[in-house]
């Protein structure tokens, strides 16, 4: 049987074969979901067993077109992404070029700075709740006590711009670990050779970090700008843990504002709608980043 | 570049203070936690805080490891982690190789989808897997776990892979070939060994990721008997709102196994990632 | 055998092994789904299905503090089990902030718990999303417990003409005052109405300027009833049709510009504005002078701060006398539970005296009458929640009471905030309350 046909279609079969275990997981765990949640977003889904959904069609998106807090949570999610994105990549590009200059100890400073990437969010979500904590918080401490930077402790979790602000600085703190390493790894790439060149050509310091060093990162920049945009816009942890949306929904980002909603109210059409939007959404951006920032490369 | 060898000596100097005030700013919080763990609950707000506690205590690690059924929840997790991982690698081993070696029909089509699967948070998904394991009986039950994190990782493994893969000589596979091997015999016996870096990075991330994940563990599972670590830990400081010491001996409890691997296979963390991520 | 063949075959073995060790871990059956939920069928008899031979398993949820799961799997447990050895209870705590939306996720996820110590303003919910069994029809002595229950308590159970649940455990917010921030401020008694509490503020904040008077959590129903209801204001008519006219009445107005006035001279900690305080700590360490608190307080400092003594005293009064907010639990059954007579057993056993006033010594109020002599005797503070209970006041017990009380709690907060002003803020709210009234 098996010998039967020609050999394109033996390494066809055997092609699928290999493809089966992954593609199926996939399939069903991954796109089946994604297909049902646009159908759930189509209706006024039903939870409890024996009770009927009723199809709105595309009234949960109107819906959430027309709640406030929906744009508070995307405008949420937009700024936590404006500010953690580059925000993560500068200090990464900077902590970057440093270790790439210093002769020795790279690797235990690597070894320093990537520990708060493999600390838990979970943790590092409490972790940062108390150091934000109002009346006996570190950071109040410093920034009052220490630095006399400000005169009162200021109740960070409390007002959703200073809560906003405490969540950022988490969401800075653990990545740019992940971002460095990977600058650093492009940097050690960069043929030496090209340096020497621009120096010939008279570039000073500045000179050549923007005509050799930027230009051979790119591709390497690009890729970690898109990965880190999607995380934003994916942030849901660290204000789940930190305040869960308060006060008042001010601090909700969207996929914190999905979830309650189905989670805590039951209203799976409406979160569904939400998080297909949020999809579109990353999905149309990213392909945006891509398109225009990259050069026709090979994926 | 440099003529001056003093000011070069300077520069250099200044870059590892300013590379050490980074790196202390960054281990900062961790260290406090630390130093919180071993605080007893009076001395935990005080102000000014300290950093070395005035009397240290394990008491805090030795409640938090006995009030709660720690060593279940790590089981638990340690099951669901390893599975996920030689699971997940597999198929995506697999996929990847399907991907780095055949032509088939719909081979683009079937990538970009993975590709574009990419770019959807997961989250968005929770839902519909909600609703999945309810049909399929998976909720409350590891293996529910186990289902939904591998698929969530086959797509980033499979592109790593598959990247890596085509990077191999084919040489070394012809000589299968002649030998009389088939597909299985290269995929066993060269691809996977001459992959075993990419293989252990892409190892390293499923299983960071299966052990540390909180959201759909928390909504697949209600019963305390299937509780996985990270749910735990934030159960744990719903419970004792204000006993941060405990928390945070709790916490480190469950972190130190990720801590530890970390030290010890560190270069397969980063290199592997910088490779990955290059190739990409 | 061909390469190609040997290959593939190696292939599809290991396929089929990984697959039947899949299946072999996927357990039996997808949960039956309930039937569907007709509203209240009065003739239905259910015939409970006998206890069968073998142990049989019921899970408990709880959101018992840390002094009471002490109490409840050190003694109550046991006993139970004691006298029950065919049933297992299993039992599980759950924060309480966490209960409601783990609770819910269970139940559409079809792994609702057995039993639940709920919330008593859950209740309306869950019997209106057709969760739970209707106790009045399931159990056949439920008369007998009917008579033996306090009828206030009782009635957070009723729904559409049938009870849900039996009370559990009762509790109210009582005035929690600090003797030794008093005396240093010279004062000797607590306040009785609210004009003296202020004056009594006063005297707290010329203390010291991180002195406070007064702390609570938040702006939710808990906090703000009680200030709403002793003012003279409410939140609905009495038949919860409309919000307007109440929510936005004079009263309830005066009480939100009270608590803001306290909040902007100082006297009410800021904590109220969410980001946490630590109330129980900051009145140990003598920061906060007042609190409302609940009869489970000298439990929880006897553990953790044995140093301070509590003082108790009846909610101040204002034009509308001393209201207080009335919580406290119920014990409730679910549909989805497979082994109902065995939980029916179950909740006879948590109600029975034996068992209300073990759980009385921590703190839970008994919701039996005939225990109440002795739990005062062996709690002499409950005297004074017994008393503020002769007054206390529900929360609306409407299915739509989460929803309504979210809305509430922002309002509170924008009112706090200073964002906007009591009468415009709560101007505002009443016909968003109104909808949610209509709705069931």
């Amino acid at each position: 049987m098996w010998t039967q046909g020609s050999l394109r279609t033996q390494r066809l079969r055997a092609a699928y074969l290999f493809m089966l275990p992954g593609m199926a997981f996939f399939l069903i765990f991954y796109l089946y979901p994604l297909v049902q949640a646009l159908w759930i977003s189509l209706h006024e889904w039903s939870i409890m067993p024996g009770q009927d959904s009723r199809f709105v069609g595309a009234a949960n998106y109107l819906r959430a077109l027309r709640d406030p807090i929906f744009w508070i949570s995307m405008r949420n999610t937009v700024l936590y992404t404006a500010v953690t994105v580059p925000g993560q990549m500068i200090l990464a590009m900077l902590v970057a070029l440093a270790l790439h200059a210093i002769p020795r100890g790279r690797v235990l400073f690597r070894t320093l700075y990537y520990l708060p990437v493999i600390t838990s969010w979970v943790v590092a979500a409490l972790l940062f709740k108390f150091l934000f904590h109002s009346q006996s918080g570190l950071i109040n401490y410093l920034l009052v006590d220490v630095l006399h930077l400000a005169d009162r402790y200021i109740p960070w979790l409390q007002n959703p711009e200073t809560a906003l602000l405490a969540i950022m600085t988490l969401g800075i703190w653990k990545g740019i670990g992940w971002s460095m390493v990977i600058f650093l790894a492009a940097l050690q790439d960069i043929p030496l050779e090209l340096y020497e060149a621009a120096a010939l050509d008279g570039a000073g310091r500045w000179g050549r970090f923007r005509y050799v060093t930027l230009p051979m990162m790119r591709p390497t920049v690009i890729f970690v700008l898109v990965m880190l945009v999607i995380g934003g816009f994916n942030v849901f942890l660290p204000v789940y843990l930190m305040t869960g949306g308060a006060p008042m929904h001010r601090t909700e980002t969207l996929l914190t504002y999905m979830y309650n909603e189905a989670f805590n109210f039951l209203d799976f059409g409406y979160g569904a709608a939400l998080s297909y939007m949020l999809a579109a959404l990353i999905f149309l951006l990213s392909l945006f980043q891509i398109k225009l920032l990259r050069r026709p490369m090979e994926l | 570049m440099v003529a001056n060898p003093k000011r070069r000596i300077v520069e250099i100097a200044v870059l590892y203070l300013l590379l050490g005030i980074g790196a202390v700013t960054t281990v900062l919080p961790l260290l406090y936690m630390v130093s919180t763990a071993l605080k007893g609950p009076v001395y935990v707000l005080e102000i000014p805080p300290r950093f070395i506690p005035e009397r240290a205590t394990l008491a805090n690690f030795i409640e938090a490891w006995n009030s709660n059924n720690f060593s279940l929840y790590f089981r638990n997790s340690a099951v669901v982690a390893l599975s996920t991982t030689v699971i997940s690698v597999l198929c995506s081993a697999m996929l990847a190789y399907a991907f780095a070696r055949f032509e088939f029909p719909g081979k683009d089509l079937a990538f970009y989808a993975i590709l574009f699967t990419l770019m959807i948070p997961s989250l968005t998904l929770i839902i519909p897997q909600f609703m999945l394991a309810r049909a399929l009986g998976l909720r409350n039950s590891l293996v529910g776990l186990v289902f939904v994190y591998v698929a969530m990782t086959i797509p980033l493994n499979t592109f790593l892979l598959r990247g890596f893969f085509e990077q191999l000589p084919r040489e070394l596979e012809e000589a299968v070939w002649i030998d009389g091997g088939g597909y299985g015999t290269i995929f066993l016996r060269i691809t996977l060994p001459l992959s075993a870096p990419a293989l252990a990075t892409a190892a390293i991330f499923t299983f960071l990721f299966a052990w540390e994940e909180f959201t759909w563990a928390l909504t697949a599972i209600d019963v305390e008997a299937m509780r996985t670590l990270p749910v735990a830990i934030a159960t744990f400081h719903g419970a004792h709102l204000t006993q941060w010491g405990l928390v945070f001996a709790a916490s480190l409890i469950a972190i130190a196994p990720v801590i530890f691997l970390y030290v010890m296979l560190q270069r397969y963390f980063i290199v592997g990632l910088s490779a990955g991520a290059l190739k990409g | 055998m061909s390469r190609l063949k040997a290959s593939a075959f190696r292939i599809g073995i290991g396929w089929m092994l990984l697959a039947l060790l899949a299946a072999a871990c996927v357990p039996a059956a997808t949960p039956t789904p309930g039937p569907s939920p007709t509203p209240v069928v009065v003739e239905r008899v259910v015939t409970p299905t006998p206890t069968p031979p073998g142990p049989v398993t019921i899970t408990f949820w709880h959101a018992y503090n840390p002094e009471e799961t002490k109490v409840f799997n050190e003694q109550v447990l046991p006993a139970f089990h004691q006298k029950f050895p065919n049933i297992r209870v299993e039992a599980q705590q759950v924060p309480y902030d966490e209960f409601r939306r783990k609770l819910l996720t269970s139940i559409a996820g079809g792994t609702a718990p057995d039993v639940i110590r709920a919330d008593i303003i859950w209740v309306p919910e869950l019997a209106a999303m057709g969760a739970l069994e209707a106790l009045d029809v399931i159990m056949p002595d439920f008369n007998a417990y009917k008579e033996k229950v306090f009828p206030g308590p009782l009635s957070t159970n009723f729904w559409q003409g049938h009870y849900y649940g039996l009370p559990l455990d009762t509790n109210t917010r009582l005035l929690m005052w600090n003797k030794e921030m008093y005396a240093a401020a010279g004062i000797a008694e607590p306040p009785k109405t609210i004009d003296e509490f202020l004056k009594v503020c006063e005297r707290i904040k010329a203390l010291g300027k991180d002195k406070y008077c007064f702390a609570d959590g938040g702006t939710y129903g808990w906090a703000v009833l009680p200030w709403i209801w002793s003012f003279g204001g409410d939140l609905t008519d009495p038949e919860m049709k409309t919000a307007s006219g109440y929510v936005n009445g004079p009263d309830t107005v005066a009480a939100y510009e009270f608590l803001k006035g306290m909040l902007d001279k100082g006297y009410l900690h800021p904590g109220i504005l969410g980001g946490g305080v630590d109330t129980a700590g900051g009145f140990a360490r003598d920061e906060i002078a007042n609190l409302l608190e609940g009869p489970w307080m000298p439990a929880i400092f006897a553990a953790q701060y044995p140093q301070k003594q509590i003082q108790w005293a009846l909610m101040p009064a204002g034009k509308g006398g001393s209201i207080s907010v009335v919580g406290g639990e119920d014990i409730v059954l679910f549909k989805q539970s497979r082994n109902k007579e065995a939980a029916l057993e179950f909740i006879r056993f948590m109600l029975s005296p034996e068992t209300q006033l073990m759980m009385a010594r921590v703190g839970q109020v008994p919701v039996r009458t005939d225990v109440i002599q002795q739990a005062v005797q062996a709690q002499p503070y409950f005297a004074l929640f017994f008393e503020q209970l002769k007054t206390a006041r529900a929360r609306l017990p409407h299915p739509n009471w989460p929803k309504i009380e979210d809305l509430l709690t922002s309002t509170g907060q924008a009112i706090l905030r200073g964002e906007k002003g009591a009468k415009e803020a709560l101007d505002e709210l009443a016909p968003k309350i109104d909808a949610l009234l209509k709705q069931q």
